[in-house]
C-alpha cells in the first residue's frame, strides 16, 4: 500500500481538479497581472509623453521673456513655439484652436514668472502639462547657468538619456508583476489548507480518517504537502510564461526554491492556524492577517522575498546568493517540522 | 369595500410580521458569530491586530517599503559627487568603477568625467533611474540654497481654461484649499515688481523642503509658490499628514518650479478610497462562511421550515453584515474626511459585494471552492470600481465607478444628483438581481445536494422565470453585468497592440452580450419551457429576449443623455449603436440594433432548444453577427 500521506495529498489534488477551482486560480492570477499592467502601462503612457510618439503640442509665447523661452521650446522635439505679441492676440490663438496652451513669461525680480493656460478637456491636458514641465525645466537650467555666480554649490550635470532600447515598465516587470505572479500562488495555497482543514473539521469527516490507520500527524503532512507542491507549480508556469513573454528570468531554480520555501511556511502558518482555532470564519481571518503581516513585516528588510526574487531574476546578486536561498529553505523546513511536532500535542479533532 | 380594507390590513399584518422575523434572524446570527469567536481566537486576532499596527508603524517610521532595493549596481568612486547620489537612493547600489566589469556586475559606470553603460534592456532602465536619482539630488541641494531666485529662477503658474468661444473661463484650480483666488492677469502683474523684493526676503522656512516664496501682493499672481501645494495638503478637507511631499494631493499642483507643476492626477484621493474596499474584503469571508455553513450536514433545514419565507432568512443573515460595512464606511469616512456622499457612494459597492458573495456561498461546494469565488469577486469588483476611478479629472465617464463620487467628495468638487443615479444605479440593481438569483435556489433541492455550479446557476434562472414576458425583463436586468464585464475586458485588452485589442475587444462585447441575453433563454428550455421546444417558440423567447436588452440599453442611453449630457463622447464607445444627429439616420440607428439583438438572440435560442454543445455552436454565428455589425457600426461611425 502506498503511503497513507500521499494517497492523502492526491486527494487534496483531485477534488481541486474536480471542482475547477484550480482553474479558477489561475484565472484569477492572470486577471490580477493583466490588471496591473494596464495600471502601470496605463499611467506610463499618461505620465510619460516620450512613450506617446507622433503628438506634437504648439504652444503660443508671448511676454518680455518670450524670446529666451521660444529659444529652448524650440530645442524640444515634441513641442513648437509661435511667439505672439501680445496676451491678448496669444489667448485668442488658444480661443481658436489654432494652440495648445499659452505660455505667458515675465521678467521681474530677478525670476522669471510662467502662467501657463492649458486646456482643461482630457487626456490631452495631461500630455501638453508633462510636456510644457519638460520645456520649462529645461528653461529653468539655462537660466539657473546664468546665476550660477550666486549659486553655492553647482549642481550635478545629469547623466546621459537613456537610448532607444529602455523600456520604462523594466522595474515593474521584475519588481511588481514577477514577485506577484510568485507569490500570489502561496498565499492561495495557506487559504486553501485553512479551508481543507476546518472543513474537514466542520464536517466531521476527520473523525472517519482517523478510523483509517493514519495518524493526525499524517493527515496534516498529507494536506501541506498538496498545498505546498502546488505553489511552485504555478510560480514556474508564469516564470516560463514570461520567458516566453521576452521577460527573461534569470536564476529560475533558485527563485522556484525560495518561492517553494514560503509557501511550504505559510502553509504551515494556515495549517496552524486552521487547528488552532477550527472555524473557518475566525481562521480564514487569522491566517489572512497574519500573511499581512509577516509579509509587510518582511519587506522593510533588506534581503525581503519580494526583492530577492527580483534580484536574483535580473541577477543583480552576489556570489552570497546559495546562502540567502538556503535561508528560506531552512526557515520553511523548520516552521513546517515545529508544526508536525506540535500537531500531536494539540489533540485534533478531540473536540 | 370592506373586503379591500381587510386585505390592506392583513398585508400591513404580514409585512410587520416579516419585518419581525427578519429582525429575528438578525439578532441570532449576531448572537451566533459572536459565539464562534472563543478566548484563543480573540486572543491570537488582538495580537494579529497589535502586530499588524507595529508593521505599519514601523513601515511609516523607515520611511516605506523599497521593494526594488539594489537592484541596479552603479560603479562609482567613493570621492566621486555621484556616489552619495547612488548611496541616498534604495534602488541603486553602489560597486568600485570597474569599466571592465561593465554588465558583469555593474551596469553604469562613473569615472572620469565619463558614464560608461552596459549593453542591455537592465543597464538602460539602471541609467534611466540614476538619472531621474541625479535630478531629485540636485533639487533638494537647490532647495537649500539661500538665494532663492538663483537656484529656482522660473516660476510657474499653471491654469486650466476651458477653450469656449466667449472667452476663457479663469480658474479650475482643480482643489487646491488656498482660497486666494489665483485669477491671473496682465492687471496683477502690474506693479508687484516692488512687492517681489520683499518676497525673496522673505523667510520661508516654514515650508521646510518647498521653495515657497509666497508674501505679499504676488499671492495672487501665483508666486505662492508651492505653497499653493502644500497648503492644500494642509488645509485642505483631508486632515492626513505625510502625503504633502509629493505635491499638489488633490489633482496635481498647479504652481511652484516647473519640476512642481504635475498633471491633474487624483492619486492621494484614490489611495484614501481605497481604505473603503479594505473592510469589505475582510466581511465578506465570514459572510460566506455563515451562508455555505448553513447548507453544511442540512444545517439550514430547520431555518427553512420555520414559518418564514427565504427571502425574510436571507435578509436577516445579510442585515448585520450590510450594517456592519455601512457603520465601518462611516468611521473610514470620518477618518479621512469624507462626506455622508462618500458613504452613500460606497454603500451601493457594499451591498454587490455582499450580494455576489451570497450568489457564490449559494452556489459552492465547498470552503475551498468559496474562497476562490470570494476572491474572484474581490478581485473583479475592486478593479472595476478602480479602473475609472483613475480617470477622474479626465473624462465623464469615469462615473460609472461610484468611487469617481468619492473622489469628487474627497476632492471638494460636488455630486449631482444625476450623476449619484447614474454611477450608482447599476450597483443597486445588480445586487438586487444577484440576491433574487440566490434567494430563488435558497430551498432544499438547491442547498443540500452536490450540484455542480452551472446546473445551480440554471436553477436560480430559472426560479425567476415566469412567463414569455419574464424572458424580456431578465434580459434587460442582466446589463448592469454586462456592463461590468465590458469594462473588464477593456482593462484587460488594453495591454496588448491596438490592431489586436480592437477587435478582440469587439469579439469580447459582442460575446458577453449574446451570453446574457441566451444564456436564461437556455435555462428556460430546461426549465418551464421545457414541452416547448419547437423553432417558433425559439424564435419568440428569442426576440422578447433581443427586445428586453435593446430596451434596457435604450433605457440606460436616454438616462445618460439626459442626466449627463457631456458623457455622449464616452458613450459612444460602449453602446452598439448612439443617438444620431438627423431624425431619418437616428430611427436607422435607434431600429438596427433591434433588429440585430432579436436575430442574433433568436439564432442561439434556436441551439438553445436542444442541448448543451448545439446551444454552444449556435452562439458562435449569433457572436460572430454581432461582432461583424459592431464592426461596421465603429469602422463607418468612428
Amino acid at each position: 500500500m502506498a503511503d497513507p500521506r500521499l494517497t492523502i495529498a492526491r486527494r487534496e489534488l483531485a477534488t481541486l481538479r474536480s471542482e475547477k477551482t484550480i482553474v479558477l486560480a489561475l484565472l484569477i492570477q492572470l486577471f490580477i497581472a493583466a490588471f496591473s499592467s494596464f495600471l502601470v502601462v496605463g499611467l506610463v503612457s499618461l505620465y510619460d509623453p516620450g512613450s506617446v510618439d507622433g503628438y506634437e503640442t504648439t504652444v503660443g509665447v508671448t511676454g518680455d521673456a518670450a524670446d529666451d523661452l521660444l529659444r529652448v521650446v524650440d530645442e524640444q522635439s515634441s513641442i513648437a513655439g509661435v511667439g505672439y505679441a501680445s496676451q491678448a492676440s496669444a489667448e485668442r490663438a488658444f480661443r481658436n484652436g489654432e494652440v495648445d496652451a499659452v505660455l505667458l513669461a515675465d521678467r521681474r525680480a530677478g525670476r522669471v514668472f510662467v502662467t501657463a493656460t492649458v486646456p482643461d478637456d482630457s487626456v490631452r491636458t495631461t500630455l501638453v502639462v508633462v510636456q510644457l514641465r519638460d520645456a520649462l525645466a529645461t528653461f529653468e537650467r539655462t537660466e539657473r547657468g546664468d546665476r550660477a555666480a550666486f549659486l553655492s554649490s553647482t549642481p550635478l550635470d545629469l547623466p546621459p538619456r537613456p537610448g532607444s532600447g529602455s523600456t520604462p515598465y523594466y522595474g515593474f516587470s521584475y519588481t511588481v508583476l514577477l514577485p506577484l505572479l510568485c507569490f500570489l500562488p502561496v498565499f492561495i495555497s495557506g487559504s486553501m489548507v485553512v479551508d481543507s482543514v476546518t472543513e474537514e473539521l466542520d464536517r466531521g469527516t476527520l473523525e472517519l480518517l482517523r478510523v483509517a490507520p493514519v495518524s493526525t500527524v499524517d493527515i496534516v503532512d498529507g494536506k501541506v504537502w498538496a498545498a505546498a507542491v502546488l505553489a511552485p507549480a504555478q510560480a514556474g508556469l508564469w516564470i516560463a510564461l514570461l520567458d516566453f513573454n521576452g521577460t527573461t528570468v534569470r536564476h529560475p531554480l533558485a527563485i522556484l526554491a525560495v518561492v517553494g520555501a514560503l509557501a511550504l511556511l505559510v502553509v504551515t502558518l494556515g495549517a496552524t492556524v486552521a487547528v488552532l482555532s477550527p472555524d473557518r470564519r475566525a481562521a480564514q481571518f487569522l491566517y489572512a492577517v497574519g500573511v499581512l503581516v509577516a509579509f509587510g513585516g518582511t519587506t522593510l528588510l533588506p534581503l525581503n522575498p519580494v526583492n530577492t526574487v527580483a534580484r536574483l531574476a535580473v541577477d543583480s546578486v552576489g556570489a552570497a546568493y546559495p546562502a540567502v536561498v538556503a535561508g528560506y529553505l531552512a526557515l520553511g523546513t523548520g516552521a513546517y517540522l515545529l508544526l508536525r511536532r506540535a500537531v500531536p500535542a494539540l489533540g485534533v479533532g478531540d473536540r | 369595500m370592506s373586503g379591500r380594507r381587510e386585505r390592506v390590513r392583513s398585508a400591513i399584518r404580514a409585512a410587520r410580521g416579516g419585518l419581525r422575523a427578519v429582525a429575528r434572524i438578525a439578532r441570532w446570527e449576531v448572537s451566533r458569530s459572536v459565539g464562534v469567536v472563543d478566548r484563543r481566537t480573540a486572543a491570537l486576532g488582538l495580537l494579529a491586530l497589535l502586530l499588524a499596527g507595529a508593521v505599519g508603524g514601523a513601515a511609516t517610521a523607515a520611511g516605506g517599503v523599497a521593494l526594488d532595493r539594489d537592484v541596479y549596481r552603479v560603479g562609482v568612486d567613493t570621492d566621486s559627487p555621484y556616489h552619495e547620489v547612488v548611496v541616498e537612493t534604495p534602488a541603486l547600489a553602489a560597486r568600485p568603477p570597474e569599466v571592465d566589469r561593465l554588465g558583469r556586475g555593474v551596469e553604469v559606470v562613473v569615472a572620469d568625467d565619463h558614464v560608461y553603460v552596459a549593453d542591455s534592456r537592465k543597464a538602460q532602465a539602471a541609467l534611466s533611474t540614476f538619472r531621474d536619482a541625479v535630478r531629485r539630488h540636485n533639487l533638494d541641494r537647490l532647495r537649500e540654497e539661500r538665494n532663492e531666485s538663483a537656484a529656482f529662477p522660473v516660476v510657474v503658474t499653471l491654469r486650466y481654461a476651458e477653450r469656449t468661444p466667449d472667452g476663457v473661463v479663469a480658474g479650475g484650480e482643480s482643489g487646491d484649499g488656498t482660497g486666494t483666488g489665483t485669477g491671473t492677469g496682465t492687471e496683477d502683474t502690474s506693479g508687484s515688481a516692488g512687492d517681489s523684493d520683499g518676497t525673496e526676503s522673505a523667510p520661508s522656512g516654514a515650508d521646510g523642503s518647498t521653495s515657497g516664496s509666497g508674501s505679499g501682493a504676488d499671492t495672487a499672481t501665483g508666486a505662492a509658490g508651492v505653497d499653493a501645494a502644500t497648503g492644500s495638503a494642509a488645509d485642505g478637507p483631508l486632515g492626513v499628514p505625510g502625503f504633502g511631499g509629493a505635491g499638489g494631493l488633490f489633482g496635481g499642483s498647479t504652481s511652484g518650479s516647473p519640476a512642481d507643476i504635475s498633471p491633474p492626477f487624483p492619486f492621494g484621493a484614490l489611495v484614501l478610497a481605497f481604505l473603503f474596499f479594505v473592510p469589505m474584503n475582510f466581511v465578506i469571508q465570514p459572510y460566506g462562511s455563515t451562508i455555505l455553513n448553513e447548507r453544511i450536514n442540512r444545517r439550514g433545514e430547520l431555518l427553512l421550515v420555520a414559518p418564514v419565507s427565504p427571502a425574510a432568512i436571507v435578509a436577516g443573515k445579510t442585515l448585520p453584515y450590510l450594517a456592519t460595512l455601512v457603520g465601518v464606511t462611516a468611521l473610514v469616512a470620518l477618518a479621512i474626511g469624507g462626506s455622508p456622499v462618500s458613504v452613500a457612494a460606497v454603500a451601493p459597492i457594499a451591498a454587490l459585494y455582499l450580494a455576489a458573495t451570497f450568489v457564490g456561498g449559494m452556489f459552492a461546494r465547498s470552503f475551498k471552492e468559496l474562497t476562490f469565488v470570494t476572491v474572484s469577486i474581490s478581485v473583479f469588483l475592486t478593479s472595476y470600481a478602480f479602473v475609472p476611478a483613475i480617470f477622474t479629472n479626465v473624462t465623464p465617464i469615469a462615473l460609472i465607478s461610484p468611487l469617481t463620487l468619492v473622489v469628487h467628495d474627497l476632492q471638494g468638487t460636488g455630486v449631482t444628483a444625476a450623476q449619484y443615479a447614474f454611477s450608482t444605479g447599476p450597483f443597486y440593481v445588480g445586487s438586487a438581481v444577484l440576491f433574487a438569483l440566490g434567494v430563488g435556489v435558497y430551498r432544499e433541492e438547491d442547498m443540500f445536494t452536490q450540484r455542480s455550479v452551472p446546473l445551480k446557476f440554471l436553477d436560480a434562472l430559472n426560479s425567476r422565470l415566469k412567463g414569455r414576458k419574464s424572458v424580456a425583463v431578465l434580459s434587460a436586468l442582466a446589463i448592469p453585468f454586462v456592463f461590468i464585464a465590458e469594462l473588464l475586458a477593456v482593462a484587460v485588452l488594453f495591454v496588448l497592440p491596438v490592431e489586436v485589442s480592437i477587435p478582440l475587444l469587439l469579439v469580447a462585447v459582442a460575446a458577453v452580450e449574446e451570453v446574457a441575453k441566451s444564456v436564461h433563454v437556455y435555462a428556460g428550455f430546461r426549465g418551464p419551457f421545457a414541452d416547448r421546444r419547437g423553432w417558433k417558440a425559439a424564435l419568440v423567447l428569442g426576440a422578447l429576449s433581443g427586445l428586453g436588452f435593446f430596451l434596457g440599453e435604450k433605457l440606460t442611453a436616454v438616462v445618460q443623455l439626459v442626466g449627463l449630457p457631456d458623457l455622449a463622447l464616452g458613450r459612444a464607445a460602449f453602446s452598439s449603436a448612439g443617438i444620431a444627429a438627423t431624425p431619418a439616420v437616428g430611427l436607422l440607428l435607434l431600429l438596427a440594433p433591434l433588429a440585430l439583438h432579436a436575430t442574433t438572440t433568436s439564432i442561439a435560442s434556436l441551439g438553445a432548444t436542444r442541448d448543451r454543445a448545439t446551444y454552444l455552436a449556435a452562439l458562435v454565428p449569433a457572436i460572430a453577427v454581432h461582432a461583424a455589425y459592431n464592426f461596421a457600426v465603429v469602422s463607418t461611425l468612428g
